[in-house]
């Protein structure tokens, strides 16, 4: 059956070079558009992560639903002793945010002002290398002010300059002191730049009367994949009154806007392979019913139904998987090239830091896993495109077969 | 003679039944879930602009110049009144209407956040933009120190109908000054500027609260139907900074391109892999009759007849496909514009772009005229190479070779 079905393949060739070329575009369309939109979605999301926000955060219960400094965690030093042993945690920090007043002269704007351990930090996000001016923190950097870009030109201050504070402290006592601007960063990320600025933890701790308190404690893991096992055994260590959360649902918006992405990217890809596979179904279809005859007379000489389904279940086999053998390796080549030279696409950083997202680079995703599935799927949809010619052909008596016209 | 091919042409289009159904149901449901993509994908756009328009800008803003990137209270209209009132007599204009907005911060007893506070008339709203239709909770209403609040910073606040918010910012004079409100209503405008960040209250207490002059406004947005209006409104207020939506949000601009060349390309891709499916059809059709034309060209048929009876075949399968395609499309399209395509399980992820969680497919007459030339062309292009066959052939070896 193999060997006629591949004669079959060699004399149609009309037929088998369209199936070919549809089957190698879609398989070549798929794995380049998925590794695209994996790449970008993975990029978005690294690139969220390094910014500020950790892979894993724990928090007391009631402080993201409702906050206020009752839900502040008041034993920071022994849960940090806890983190320590737990296997897969890469670096972890406690910050203080707080919501405040920050004014120079005529010009006044809110921000979120954050107490952190300068040293840790560098090691958890990307403060320290956003640095565009000025030095960054350190331990004893007393009431210096690291504030975003966008921050200090609402307020139209530069390095030396002071700045006015006013907030609330942890006892809910009013907050004020004089805060001098010592470095300026820049993210990428419009909202964060606008809105953050940070000081030195032990300065802080002082003003806002937070020694041993934080609003949360931001964890970064060794491995990503790995995030939903840390959690769950940061989880099992913490006392009930905390939450540990994966950056899954610290990230809610931004994982949600990813599958919506993917949704859609899906949707047009169902629309293409739909019309592909129609197509190859079509010259599948053409090609048996204008065989009739020639089915016909191998029903007489002997060959059963089961027969004649595997000699065209070969014939699309075989189609497919040569058209897979020299697709695969070119989408792949693509997707790992691109995944070492990401697209940029000019012009569009500005549009996207409005968003957050704070690069303009798509880079793609190389994973041979992802590269199977889709090879798998084109295959089935090969497979599925034969069924309706299958069926047809099984309509014809041998008799009837011969006959036809 | 001509009824005759006409005839002729129809009888030999469904010949071959199953394959001209096939073909018929390839372009029909390639059409139509291209249509639904496409109006889908516009209408996610125009959604944006409309509420953008609605909720912010008009079709025009007018700023002192340099209030965009410098927002400081110094920075601001003076004499907003004066303009307005010019503006009410012009023709072109069917709505103008002044803001004054400031950068603070607002605070409940346990949570702060970034805000905007927006001085508005909201009867002058409700005409500008439909205010109303963006309330999700509450009343619109500013009685008993009411505000309407946008509903990311709600979230972000925490707060609900009746709550308690501080809004602290810097007077005129420098001073640091607070504002009591009480939430009044909860709008949602599915844009991230004011979502996330707009507490609306009278434009009276803002001037008060501030110590600003009444007649002063931070924008004036206008609502026109004329797009050259922008240009005259530029050279008379060429000391101010007039802007056009897509001057102000110039992502639209850039997504409404981006929805435009992936709609092409969508477009081309599935136009060509139709014109391939059309292409095999007519091609075997035609191979199949061979030795029938060649026997017509035998008995002296000239070859003209021949060609328009088969770009006919193919002009009335194409013409079935699309008339198919577009009742389908029609139907699709209708049903996604008057229910929408339910995304809520994905609203956070969609609102933190600025699309609705429920995306309201667009109908335009464009969709149907580009992909009927398009069915049409590709299905008379496909019977070109099988033409040129029946041109070249020689009806003695034809017939002879069939016998």
């Amino acid at each position: 059956m193999f060997a006629l079905a591949l004669k079959n393949i060699l004399f149609y060739k009309g037929r088998s070079i369209t199936s070919f070329v549809l089957i190698f575009f879609s398989a070549l369309l798929f794995i380049v558009y998925v590794s695209m939109m994996d790449g970008s979605h993975n990029s978005m999301l690294r690139n969220a992560l390094n910014v500020y926000t950790g892979a894993i955060e724990i928090y007391k219960k009631g402080y993201r639903d409702i906050g206020g400094n009752q839900y502040l965690i008041t034993n920071v030093s022994t849960i940090e002793q806890k983190l320590q042993n737990i296997k897969g945690i890469k670096n972890f920090t406690s910050r203080y945010e707080t919501y405040g007043l920050l004014s120079f002269k005529d010009f006044s704007s809110a921000a979120m002002v954050a107490g952190i351990d300068p040293k840790r930090e560098e090691h958890m996000s990307e403060l320290k290398t956003a640095l565009i001016k000025g030095k960054y923190l350190d331990q004893n950097s007393q009431n210096c002010l690291y504030a975003g870009s966008e921050l200090v030109k609402k307020l139209h201050i530069n390095i030396g300059d002071k700045v006015a504070f006013i907030g609330e402290a942890s006892d809910y006592s009013f907050a004020a002191d004089m805060l001098k601007l010592c470095g300026i960063f820049r993210t990428g990320s419009f909202e964060f730049d606008s809105m953050a600025s940070f000081v030195s933890r032990p300065y802080f701790d002082n003003l806002m009367y937070s020694q041993n308190k934080a609003s949360y404690i931001s964890i970064d893991v060794n491995n990503l994949k790995e995030v939903d096992r840390i959690k769950n055994e940061i989880a099992a260590k913490m006392p009930p009154d905390l939450e540990t959360l994966s950056w899954k649902t610290l990230m809610e918006p931004m994982v949600q806007a990813m599958e919506v992405d993917s949704v859609f990217g899906y949707i047009s890809l169902g629309l293409f392979f739909i019309v592909i596979f129609f197509v190859v179904m079509i010259f599948g279809f053409i090609n048996i019913s204008s065989r009739v005859n020639e089915f016909g007379i191998l029903r007489c000489i002997g060959l059963s139904k089961t027969d004649m389904f595997l000699l065209l279940f070969y014939e699309i086999l075989i189609l497919s998987t040569l058209s897979i053998l020299f697709a695969t390796p070119i989408g792949a080549y693509i997707a790992y090239y691109f995944s070492l030279h990401p697209i940029t696409i000019a012009g569009i950083s500005e549009t996207y830091k409005q968003y957050g997202i704070v690069s303009d680079q798509i880079p793609f995703d190389f994973n041979l896993f992802t590269i199977s599935w889709n090879v798998a799927v084109i295959y089935i949809l090969s497979f599925l495109s034969i069924l309706y010619p299958i069926l047809y052909i099984n309509k014809f008596t041998p008799t009837e077969a011969i006959r036809h016209v | 003679m001509f009824k005759v091919i006409v005839k002729l042409a129809w009888s030999n289009a469904f010949l071959r039944f199953s394959r001209t159904f096939l073909l018929v149901i390839l372009i029909a449901l390639s059409m139509a879930l291209m249509l639904s993509l496409q109006g889908i994908y516009d209408g996610m756009t125009l959604n944006m602009v409309d509420k953008t328009i609605r909720s912010d800008c008009g079709e025009v803003s007018i700023y002192q110049k340099g209030y965009r990137l410098n927002q400081v209270l110094s920075n601001n209209i003076k004499n907003a009144d004066a303009i307005l009132r010019k503006l009410d007599h012009d023709p072109n204009v069917k709505l103008a209407i002044k803001r004054f907005s400031v950068e603070g911060l607002s605070s409940t007893a346990r949570k702060q956040s970034f805000a905007n506070i927006i001085g508005i008339d909201l009867k002058q709203e409700e005409r500008f933009g439909k205010f109303s239709l963006f309330l999700t909770k509450g009343k619109l209403s500013f009685e008993n120190y009411g505000a309407i609040i946008g509903k990311g910073l709600a979230d972000k606040l925490k707060v609900h109908i009746g709550s308690k918010v501080i809004f602290s910012t810097q007077n005129a004079k420098g001073e640091i000054n607070a504002l009591y409100l009480k939430v009044a209503g909860i709008i949602q405008t599915t844009n991230i500027n004011i979502d996330n960040f707009a507490i609306y209250v009278p434009i009276k207490r803002v001037y008060d609260f501030l110590g600003v002059p009444h007649d002063e406004a931070t924008q004036i947005a206008i609502r026109t139907d004329n797009e050259a209006f922008i240009k005259t409104l530029k050279k008379e207020y060429s000391n101010l900074d007039v802007e056009s939506l897509l001057d102000l949000y110039p992502m639209l601009k850039q997504m409404e391109d981006i929805m435009a060349i992936f709609n092409s390309i969508t477009f081309a891709i599935v136009m060509l892999v139709v014109f391939i499916g059309i292409l095999g059809v007519m091609y075997v059709s035609i191979l199949d009759r061979i030795r029938e034309f060649g026997i017509l060209r035998a008995i002296g048929m000239p070859y003209a007849y021949i060609r328009l009876q088969i770009f006919l075949e193919a002009l009335f399968v194409g013409l079935i496909g699309y008339i198919c395609g577009a009742i389908l499309g029609y139907l699709s399209l209708k049903y996604l514009h008057i229910y929408g395509l339910d995304l809520s399980a994905y609203s956070a992820g969609l609102e933190k772009f600025g699309y609705s969680s429920i995306i309201y497919a667009n109908i335009q007459a464009s969709y149907f005229s580009s992909t009927f030339y398009a069915i049409i062309s590709a299905s008379l292009l496909s019977v070109l190479l099988p033409l040129r066959k029946i041109k070249n052939l020689n009806p003695i070896k034809v017939i002879k070779a069939n016998t």
